[in-house]
């Protein structure tokens, strides 16, 4: 794309979309250390991941201000406003991303008796499957790329497919031996999360679609 | 070619139509083949960058162009059916018709009242000063200019600010019951209390005239238009509603110069 005759123009789209980059690579990390943590019971492991979260609130702030400092100073049009627009959205989705895995290394300490439980070596196929739709969809951000977005979309029924079945296990693990339900129901509650996390990074990729093209994916796709 | 949006339909009510017109100066083509319909249902902006000829193709619609030795107009364009180029066509009174409103406010170096009575009265539309008196606080009250001058009809027009003055001109353009006003430039050389005066009033003069206007703001074309065609080097590149000029523009020329991205 042509620069802006405005150069300052460009160093702030710049920036802001260096934002998001660094907030998805953030919200990345953070997902594949909650379910390290999680598999091998590392509280500490669990506690940087809790911390870490703080950074990605930070950015999204710092998200927001810049998003309305463009639209104040430089009244962007067109696909910059669509990008700008988006760029708002999507920080305060990565943001969410961000805390289901904050959510999800919390849990670390709950866990009892993890070598009984199937679902520990689903989980770890389930969160790489959700981290990689968060990877994918920044990458389609960051190179403006609707067709790659659409593959993301496609993805979740994957990670939808991944819960469903996580979850027929844990409540019949929870059927068979009651003693297990409290754990059980900590692993349903990752799932769940990392199910959220791929609905997330759909929505994510839903707005890097509009804001390459101006139009939301087909229907089908969605 | 012009792009042209699937959402602009034919205009059953279009008051001007514009067909493949083209505007030489001398031997350069300023305007080349442009085709557009004219509608009271909405105000249409005409934006590009300096040169593209926005203001040549607006000057066409009420033959402003003929007062220019060397311009010649070809094509077709009419008003309400009515060929404006015709013998039959009495330049004046297309001009009453087709009203003008210019950058920088130009008001008659007389009163307020006569700025507005002078255009009824060579028309014949007002013959008793009780008639002219009601054509004047109309006019001057559709302009939104009655409030603050009502009691200083007899000031002379310079007097006014500049805001008041290009009110007073839209008052005066009103005054003889247009069909269709162009507007080329109106707020360009007003601050901007005195624009969103102006962006109100063709809000509110928008259905029961056609307005064009012409605009280096596209801040100005987004708020008041409902149309947009966008110039470039003569050409017409894209017209099409103008939520969708400004949010989703298809041609890349458009883009570029609505982002800032031109030259």
């Amino acid at each position: 794309m042509a620069d802006h005759t405005v150069k300052a123009f460009d160093e702030d789209i710049t920036r802001l979309r260096g934002l998001i980059a660094e907030m998805g690579g953030l919200a990345e990390v953070a997902i594949q250390d909650s379910l390290e943590a999680m598999i091998r019971g590392d509280e500490e492991l669990g506690n940087r991941v809790v911390a870490s979260d703080r950074r990605i609130d930070a950015l999204e702030s710092e998200v927001d201000k810049l998003a309305v400092r463009i639209i104040a100073l430089r009244a962007p049009m067109a696909d910059d406003l669509r990008e700008v627009i988006a760029a708002l959205k999507i920080a305060g989705v990565v943001e969410r991303i961000g805390d289901y895995s904050k959510n999800i290394a919390k849990r670390v300490g709950m866990i009892e008796g993890r070598d009984r439980f199937e679902p520990l070596t689903l989980l770890p196929a389930m969160g790489e499957l959700a981290g990689e739709m968060v990877h994918d969809v920044l990458t389609a951000y960051a190179a403006r790329d609707p067709s790659l977005a659409r593959e993301v979309i496609s993805t979740d029924a994957k990670v939808d497919a991944f819960y469903n079945s996580i979850f027929r296990n844990l409540v019949s693990h929870m059927v068979e031996n009651p003693a297990t339900i409290s754990s059980a129901a900590q692993l349903l509650f990752i799932a769940r999360n990392l199910e959220r996390i791929g609905d997330h990074a759909t929505n994510v990729a839903e707005m890097v679609h509009f804001a390459a093209t101006g139009s939301y994916p087909p229907e089908g796709d969605r | 070619m012009t792009l042209i949006h699937e959402k602009i339909e034919r205009d059953k009510n279009a008051k001007m139509i514009a067909r493949d017109v083209s505007v030489y100066y001398g031997s350069k083509k300023a305007i080349d083949e442009v085709s557009i319909d004219i509608s009271p249902n909405y105000v249409t902006a005409f934006i590009g960058p300096s040169g593209c000829g926005k203001s040549t193709f607006l000057r066409c619609f009420n033959r402003m162009n003929d007062t220019i030795p060397v311009a010649k107009v070809t094509g077709h364009i009419e008003l309400e059916g009515e060929d404006i180029h015709s013998d039959a066509m009495d330049v004046v009174q297309l001009r009453a018709r087709v009203g003008m409103v210019f950058q920088k406010p130009n008001p008659f170096p007389k009163s307020i009242y006569d700025n507005i009575a002078y255009g009824p009265k060579i028309h014949g539309l007002g013959e008793k000063k009780a008639d002219l008196d009601v054509i004047v606080e109309r006019s001057l009250t559709r302009a939104g200019l009655w409030e603050e001058v009502k009691d200083r009809l007899e000031d002379s027009g310079t007097a006014l600010s500049g805001g008041q003055q290009q009110r007073l001109c839209i008052a005066r353009a009103i005054a003889v019951d247009p069909e269709v006003i162009l507007m080329d430039e109106p707020a360009s050389a007003l601050d901007p209390i005195a624009t969103a005066k102006i962006e109100e009033l063709i809000d509110e003069l928008s259905g029961r005239y056609a307005i064009v206007i012409v605009t280096h703001s596209m801040q100005q074309a987004a708020r008041v238009s409902q149309r947009t065609a966008f110039f470039h080097l003569g050409k017409m590149v894209e017209y099409g509603p103008t939520s969708d000029i400004f949010t989703n523009p298809i041609e890349e020329r458009t883009k570029d110069y609505i982002t800032g991205r031109y030259g």
